[in-house]
């Protein structure tokens, strides 16, 4: 048969059967996504619940600049980049490394358990995480206890309630909670290369070292780079930021550990200043806007393919 | 390892490796096996310390207790319903989507990519969202857990990536044969494609199990309350004592407010460290398809 003829003898009734398999995808964006784009318009204006969303004066960027003038969001605003950027220098390499160092191990099983248990972590809730964390770094817990008996401090960290350890703190958990999540794409391009190369590499003379610097760094680099430029993408909204912020902050790491998204949840939900947090949200957006473009518009540059 | 003799630097590259991994691995694992542990320990007994490598006076009171609290049942209740509803709901809308949107024939098909493109990139924000809800009645609603999650495009490429890896044959034949394509997509396609059905579905319900932003901000009704919002409530040890009291009353119990925190905390690990290394296998696979079609 033709495939033209089978085409068109389908012709209606499958179209709109297609059209309505994508019918509840469709209204979901529309409803979720799409309706909330209009409500930004009361950023600019001086909402109330009476007036409604349509109703109320414009006010025009008053509300950006008050928020230019609060000191909290200048904290915020650098808690988030500082944090953000923090993570993205010490959480990128640790998969590239753990990958190699995965791929080198001898035995199949252990490799496999290593891989499933380090992967683990990934998949839990963060309230897990955090009460984790408060377990194991309380001033009696096991952490201090440790660094304690090997002599390393005289008294115990306070790791919560001191403003100078929430950077660090925050970045450990995401090394500890992504390292063997981030490793699985690169250990799976390793897996890829062709076995062909290494024989012919052992042929040459080249020892296991100079295999992984010359075979399979290459080969994942590309993967690197793309990784890399999307996580500058997300510095703003930055994964864990808000998680770490709002389970972990207390009042006495307030000053390093309040972040723009805890910000925005503070004024909005909290206090209920919609308009004023409507435009927090704004400016992250744009913010975050910008990045991913200049993200994407870099990887396409480096590597001749665009992400999305 | 075959019979190849080892020259030192592949024994010295073999130790390196084993040793990190080894510290890696218990450094992963340690905290969630300590978890364990102490839930499986006397309360009372726990509360002098020092419980590192076993249950030093084993237990299993602590878990009677947890099934015992009226609000943790309830919680462990709403956080299996949204989940089991949210996830089958949100696989379902999103592979039909999908299968739409690898069929070239669908009208409309590129703006409908670029109306979900353009969702990776901007949002409208919380409050804006807030707003939305609550004209819709879906604030205290079991629906605010299931509806807004119903699509992700991210899920959707990676459904994407898998459909068009399927035989062509598959579809022509079925085609010839008269059947449509909602026929075509529950007969042929989904049992074909188990293994990212799986994967999606590990990360779908991964995020409903996990979510405690919903139930903490949208929801304010505690008959709709999950575990993650009653896990908080236990991360502050006063009211976790105050629960315990209410609950517990004069009876008198060596389960203590830290005991119950554990069995409660390893009840939420349990479901994902049982499902996820039998997914693992299929989502290694789905990731590098993804990775390289998107």
């Amino acid at each position: 048969m033709h495939p033209r003829k089978i085409k068109s003898s389908r012709g209606w009734d499958n179209q709109l059967i297609l059209q309505l398999m994508l019918l509840p995808a469709l209204l979901t964006l529309l409803i979720f996504s799409y309706l909330p784009m209009f409500g930004i318009v009361i950023a600019f204006k001086d909402y109330n619940v009476l007036d409604g969303l349509f109703g109320g004066a414009w006010v025009g960027f008053d509300h950006f600049r008050e928020m230019f003038g609060d000191e909290r969001f200048h904290s915020a605003l650098r808690n988030t980049l500082a944090m953000s950027s923090i993570k993205l220098v010490v959480t990128f390499l640790a998969p590239v490394l753990f990958a190699l160092i995965l791929n080198e191990l001898p035995l199949a099983r252990f490799k496999k358990w290593t891989q499933t248990l380090t992967t683990l972590p990934h998949f839990l809730s963060y309230v897990i995480i955090a009460t984790l964390t408060m377990i194991f770094l309380d001033p009696k817990g096991i952490v201090n206890g440790l660094l304690q008996s090997l002599g390393l401090t005289n008294g115990p960290i306070e790791f919560l309630a001191e403003p100078g350890h929430f950077w660090t703190l925050g970045a450990s958990l995401d090394l500890w909670q992504e390292t063997g999540w981030g490793a699985i794409i690169y250990l799976a391009a390793i897996t890829g290369i062709n076995t062909e190369i290494y024989e012919a590499a052992k042929v040459d003379g080249a020892g296991r070292l100079r295999t992984i610097w010359h075979i399979n760094l290459p080969a994942i680099r590309s993967t690197i780079v793309v990784l890399l430029i999307l996580n500058i993408g997300s510095l703003i909204y930055g994964g864990s930021n808000f998680n770490q912020s709002y389970l972990l902050g207390n009042v006495f790491n307030r000053d390093t550990s309040y972040v723009l998204g805890y910000y925005t949840l503070d004024n909005g939900l909290l206090q209920m200043r919609y308009a004023f947090a409507t435009a927090v949200d704004l400016f992250q957006s744009c913010i975050s806007l910008v990045l991913l473009l200049a993200a994407n518009w870099a990887a396409k540059k480096i590597n001749g393919s665009n992400i999305f | 390892m075959n019979a190849i003799k080892l020259t030192w630097e592949d024994k010295a590259v073999n130790a390196a490796a084993v040793l990190i991994a080894l510290v890696l691995l218990i450094v992963a694992a340690y905290p969630l096996y300590y978890v364990l542990i102490n839930s499986l320990n006397d309360g009372a007994d726990a509360a002098s310390g020092n419980i590192y490598f076993y249950p030093r006076k084993f237990s299993l009171e602590n878990y009677s207790m947890v099934f015992k609290q009226n609000y943790l049942i309830t919680g462990l209740g709403m956080s299996v319903a949204r989940t089991v509803v949210g996830t089958a709901a949100a696989v379902l809308v999103t592979a039909m989507a999908a299968y739409a949107l690898t069929k070239e024939n669908l009208r409309f098909r590129k703006l409908y990519l670029a109306m979900a493109i353009v969702t990776m990139y901007f949002s409208g924000g919380l409050i804006p969202l807030y707003f939305v809800l609550n004209e819709l009645h879906l604030l205290n609603n079991f629906l605010v857990y299931v509806l807004p999650s119903l699509f992700t495009f991210f899920h959707c490429l990676l459904f994407m990536a898998f459909f068009r890896e399927l035989p062509k044959e598959l579809y022509e034949s079925a085609y010839i044969d008269g059947a449509n394509d909602l026929y075509i997509f529950f007969k042929l396609v989904i049992p074909l494609s188990m293994p990212v059905v799986a994967t999606i579905s590990l990360f779908v319900g991964v995020n409903h199990w996990n979510d405690y932003f919903v139930p903490s901000f949208f929801i304010s009704r505690e008959s709709l309350q999950t575990l993650p919002v009653i896990l908080i409530r236990l991360l502050s040890l006063s009211e976790a004592q105050q629960q315990i009291q209410q609950y517990l009353g004069n009876h008198q119990s060596k389960v203590t407010m830290e005991s119950l925190r554990y069995a409660t905390l390893f009840v939420s690990i349990l479901p994902i460290t049982l499902l996820y290394p039998f997914v693992q296998r299929f989502f290694v696979k789905g990731m590098l398809v993804g990775s390289i079609k998107a």
